[in-house]
C-alpha cells in the first residue's frame, strides 16, 4: 500500500504492528512451553510461563495507549481505522490468551507430584498443539494481511470444540472409575477449558484480520463444534 | 440502511466543459430525496462544478457549457427552456464564504421572500422568523433585526445565509465548502443546522473535510480528475470503500 | 567567521539609497508644503465675508466673487448631473453586461483615451458643438464641457468598484433566483455604494478646479446671473482673471478663489477617503 503523505502516521502504524507481532510471539511462546510443560508436568517451565505474563499486559496497555493517540492525531479513515480498531482488538486478544496459558501453568503447579496418565495427557497435548497451530496461523495472517488464511482459521475452530468435547467425556470417565484420580482431571478439565478459549481467541483475531482486510464482518455465527449439554456444563 | 429513498435529482452522463477544457467526464448518481449527500475529492476534481452545474450557476459565464442531463423530479433541468430565476429558487446554495447581502439581518431574508410573494407586513415578519429560526439564528439576532447584515461574525452570516436559502422553500440545497472560512464551534453548530435541514431538504454539500463528510451525509461521491470514482452509503466509504483511489484519498495516502 | 564584506557592501549601498529616497520625498513633501504655505498665507489673509456676499469688482475697485462662486456651483452640479449618470450606466454596462463582447473593449480604451485627454481639448469640443453653431457662450456648454469630464472618471471607478463586488455575492444573488436587473440594483450597487460615490465625488473635485473648458463655453461674467443659457461667472476662470491683474485688490480676490476651490477639493477628497476607507474595513 502507498506511503501516507504524512510520514509519521505510517510510522505510527508501523510500531503498532510491530507491538502485536511482539505480543503474537511471546504469546506463541508462552503456549508451546506449556505444551511441553504439561507433557512433562515441567514446574520449572510452568514459573517461566507464569513469569513471562506480565509483559504481554504491559504491552497491551502500550498498544492501547499508543492507538488512541494515532485516533485522536490522525483520525484514521477506511482502512487506517479499521487497522487501529483492529490492533487495539487482537492486543485484547492476546492480553487475554497470555492470561489463560498462565492459568494452565497454575494448574500445572497444583498438580504437583500427581501422575495423570500419559494417555489423557497426551489428550490434551493435541488439543493444545491444535489450538496453537490455530494461533500461530492467525497471527500469519494477521502480518501477512490475508483474509483466506484467517477465514480458514475461523473454519477450523470447531475441531478444537469437537477435541474439547470427547476429553471432556474422556476424562469424566477417568473420574468415574477411581475418586483419586479427581483432583488432577480437574486440574486438567480447567486447562482444556482454558486452551479451548485460546481457540475462540484465535477465532477472534481471525474475524478481525478478515474485517481489517476486507472491511466485511464475518457471519455472526461461526461453525461451532458439538455444542451438547455437556460441554455446556463445562463451561464456567 | 433501509430501501433505497427516492431519487429527487438525477444526473445522467453528465459532461462539462470549460471552454474546450473538460471538467466533467460523464457523471451519473442521485441525490436523495431529503438525504445529505456529500461531495469529496482534491481540488479541481470537479465537485463544485457539479454543485455549480446542479443550479446552472455556470450560466452566468460564457464559455462554460453542460451536456447529459440533470433530472429534477424528473424533468431536465439543462434544457434551453428551463427559467434560471424559477429552477435557482428551488435549489437554493450556501457558498464557501459567507455572503450575506449589505443590508439588514430583516432585509436579507425578507429580499428573497419578495421576489416571489407579496405578503403584508406580519406574515413577512413570521415568514422572516421562521426562516432565522430555522437556521438556528433568530435567538442571537431577534434583538437587532435592524442592523446591517455584514455586523454579524463569519459563523452567524453563514446561518444568516443559510436561513436565506430556506426562506424561498427550495427543494434542494446546495452546501459549497460552507465551513471552510468557519471556527469549531461555528462549523459544529452549521453540521448540526445541516443535520435538522434534511428532515425538508434535499442537501448536497462539498467538503474537503472528509470528518466532516463522514459526519454530516448520508451519501459520499469521491470524485477525481473530472470523474466519479465512488458512490455509495457514507457508512460504507469511510470505513470500507471498495475503490483504491477512494481509500488511498480519504486515508491521506494521496500522491 | 563568515565573510561579511559582501555583505558591508550591500549594507552601505542600501543606506545610500535609502538617502536618496528620503531626500526626494523630503523635496516632494516640501514643494507641497510651500505651495500649501503660500496658498494659506496669501488665501485666508484675502478671505472675508464680502467675498462670499459681492460681485466680482470692475477693475480696480473692491469686491467679492459671489457671482463666480454660484455660476461655479450650478456648473458643477449640472456638470455632475449630466455627466455622472451617464458614467455610472456606462460603467454598468462594462463591468456586469459586456462580459466578452468586443464592444466593451473598445469602449474601455476609447473611455481612457477621454480619461487622459487634455481638458482644453474637450473644452473645444464643446464649444464646436454646442457654443459655435448657437454663437453665444453659456452655462450649458460650460456644464457639459464638465460633463464630459465627469463620464470617463466615474466610468472608470463605477467599472472597477462593480468588479470588486465578490463573486460569491453575486452569485448568492443570483442563486436565490434573483433577475439580473434586481441583482445589480439591490444587491451590487448597495455592495459599491460607497466605492461609486467616491468617484462621484472625485469628478466633482477634478471638474471644480477646471479652467480650460470653460475657457471656450462659460466664459465669464461680471454679473450675478442664475441663467444658464448665457455666460456664467466662475471661479477658476476669475482666478486665472484676476491672478494676472495688475490691482492689488484683484489678485487678493484671486488668492481667495485659490483657497475655496482648494479647500472644496480637499473636503471632498477627504471625504472620498474615509468613505472607501469605511468600506474596506
Amino acid at each position: 500500500m502507498a506511503n501516507h503523505t504524512v510520514a509519521a502516521f505510517d510510522l505510527e502504524l508501523k510500531e503498532l504492528q510491530r507491538t502485536i507481532a511482539a505480543m503474537g510471539g511471546i504469546a506463541e511462546t508462552m503456549q508451546s512451553d506449556a505444551i511441553d510443560a504439561l507433557a512433562k508436568q515441567d514446574v520449572r517451565l510452568a514459573q517461566k510461563i507464569i513469569a513471562a505474563d506480565p509483559e504481554l499486559d504491559r504491552l497491551q496497555r502500550d498498544v492501547e495507549e499508543k492507538a488512541i493517540l494515532t485516533i485522536a492525531r490522525r483520525q484514521p479513515m477506511a482502512v487506517d481505522l479499521r487497522d487501529v480498531i483492529a490492533t487495539i482488538r487482537i492486543a485484547n486478544d492476546l492480553e487475554r490468551v497470555g492470561d489463560l496459558v498462565k492459568n494452565i501453568a497454575k494448574r500445572i503447579l497444583a498438580m504437583d507430584g500427581q501422575f495423570p496418565p500419559p494417555t489423557l495427557l497426551a489428550s490434551i497435548g493435541r488439543m493444545s498443539l491444535m489450538a496453537l497451530n490455530q494461533f500461530k496461523s492467525v497471527i500469519d495472517a494477521y502480518t501477512q494481511r490475508d483474509p483466506q488464511a484467517a477465514l480458514a482459521v475461523w473454519q477450523r475452530d470447531g475441531d478444537i470444540d469437537n477435541l474439547y468435547t470427547s476429553l471432556f467425556r474422556e476424562l469424566l470417565t477417568y473420574m468415574m472409575e477411581d475418586p483419586r484420580n479427581i483432583s488432577f482431571c480437574t486440574h486438567l478439565l480447567f486447562a482444556a477449558k482454558n486452551v479451548e478459549r485460546i481457540g475462540d481467541h484465535a477465532t477472534n483475531i481471525a474475524e478481525t484480520v478478515y474485517y481489517l482486510v476486507t472491511g466485511e464482518s464475518l457471519a455472526v455465527d461461526r461453525p461451532r463444534g458439538d455444542e451438547n449439554e455437556l460441554s455446556a456444563q463445562a463451561g464456567e | 440502511m433501509s430501501a433505497t429513498p427516492a431519487e429527487k435529482v438525477s444526473v445522467k452522463n453528465l459532461r462539462f466543459f470549460y471552454g474546450q477544457n473538460l471538467a466533467l467526464k460523464g457523471i451519473n448518481l442521485p441525490l436523495y430525496d431529503r438525504k445529505v449527500t456529500a461531495f469529496i475529492g482534491p481540488s479541481g476534481c470537479g465537485k463544485s462544478t457539479l454543485l455549480r452545474v446542479l443550479n446552472r450557476m455556470y450560466d452566468l459565464y460564457p464559455k462554460q457549457r453542460a451536456e447529459g442531463e440533470v433530472l429534477l423530479d424528473g424533468e431536465n433541468i439543462l434544457g434551453p427552456e428551463q427559467d434560471l430565476n424559477l429552477l435557482r429558487a428551488r435549489i437554493g446554495m450556501v457558498f464557501q464564504k459567507p455572503t450575506p447581502f449589505p443590508m439588514s439581518i430583516y432585509e436579507n431574508i425578507a429580499f428573497g421572500i419578495r421576489l416571489y410573494e407579496n405578503l403584508p407586513r406580519s406574515e413577512m415578519d413570521d415568514r422572516v422568523e421562521a426562516a432565522l429560526r430555522g437556521a438556528a439564528l433568530w435567538d442571537e439576532v431577534k434583538n437587532k433585526l435592524g442592523a446591517s447584515g455584514l455586523s454579524l461574525s463569519g459563523g452567524q452570516q453563514q446561518r444568516l445565509c443559510i436561513a436565506r436559502s430556506v426562506a424561498v422553500k427550495p427543494d434542494v440545497i446546495l452546501f459549497d465548502e460552507p465551513c471552510s472560512a468557519l471556527d469549531p464551534i461555528s462549523t459544529a453548530k452549521i453540521e448540526e443546522l445541516i443535520d435538522e435541514l434534511k428532515a425538508h431538504y434535499t442537501i448536497a454539500i462539498v467538503t474537503h473535510n472528509m470528518q466532516q463528510a463522514a459526519r454530516v451525509s448520508d451519501y459520499t461521491a469521491f470524485m477525481y480528475l473530472g470523474e466519479l470514482i465512488e458512490f455509495d452509503e457514507t457508512d460504507r466509504i469511510f470505513t470500507a470503500p471498495k475503490q483504491r483511489a477512494t481509500q488511498d484519498y480519504i486515508t491521506g495516502r494521496f500522491g | 567567521m563568515k565573510d561579511v564584506s559582501k555583505y558591508r557592501v550591500r549594507a552601505r549601498s542600501s543606506s545610500i539609497w535609502m538617502a536618496l529616497s528620503v531626500a526626494a520625498t523630503a523635496l516632494g513633501l516640501g514643494m507641497l508644503a510651500l505651495i500649501l504655505g503660500s496658498l494659506f498665507w496669501n488665501g485666508f489673509t484675502s478671505l472675508s465675508p464680502r467675498v462670499f456676499t459681492e460681485m466680482t469688482p470692475p477693475p480696480g475697485s473692491a469686491g467679492g466673487l459671489l457671482n463666480a462662486i454660484v455660476g461655479s456651483l450650478m456648473m458643477t452640479a449640472l456638470g455632475v448631473l449630466v455627466g455622472a449618470p451617464l458614467g455610472i450606466m456606462a460603467g454598468t454596462w462594462l463591468a456586469e453586461y459586456s462580459a466578452g463582447s468586443r464592444l466593451a473593449s473598445v469602449v474601455r480604451f476609447i473611455n481612457d483615451i477621454l480619461l487622459s485627454a487634455p481638458s482644453i481639448v474637450i473644452g473645444l469640443f464643446i464649444y464646436t458643438v454646442a457654443v459655435a453653431p448657437i454663437g453665444r457662450f453659456s452655462g450649458i456648454a460650460g456644464a457639459l464641457a464638465l460633463a464630459v469630464i465627469v463620464i470617463p472618471v466615474t466610468l472608470r471607478t463605477t467599472e472597477d468598484m462593480l468588479r470588486l463586488v465578490p463573486t460569491a455575492l453575486r452569485e448568492a444573488a443570483y442563486a436565490l433566483g434573483m433577475p439580473r436587473s434586481l441583482v445589480i440594483r439591490k444587491v451590487i450597487y448597495s455592495a459599491a455604494k460607497s466605492g461609486i460615490v467616491t468617484g462621484v465625488l472625485l469628478a466633482v473635485a477634478r471638474i471644480s478646479g477646471e479652467t480650460a473648458p470653460l475657457l471656450f463655453t462659460a466664459l465669464n461674467n461680471q454679473f450675478f446671473s442664475w441663467d444658464m443659457t448665457r455666460p456664467v461667472a466662475n471661479l477658476p476662470y476669475v482666478i486665472f482673471q484676476f491672478a494676472s491683474s495688475p490691482y492689488k485688490d484683484a489678485q487678493s480676490l484671486a488668492w481667495a478663489g485659490a483657497i475655496i476651490i482648494t479647500m472644496t477639493v480637499l473636503a471632498l477628497s477627504v471625504t472620498a477617503r474615509s468613505l472607501s476607507g469605511s468600506r474596506n474595513s
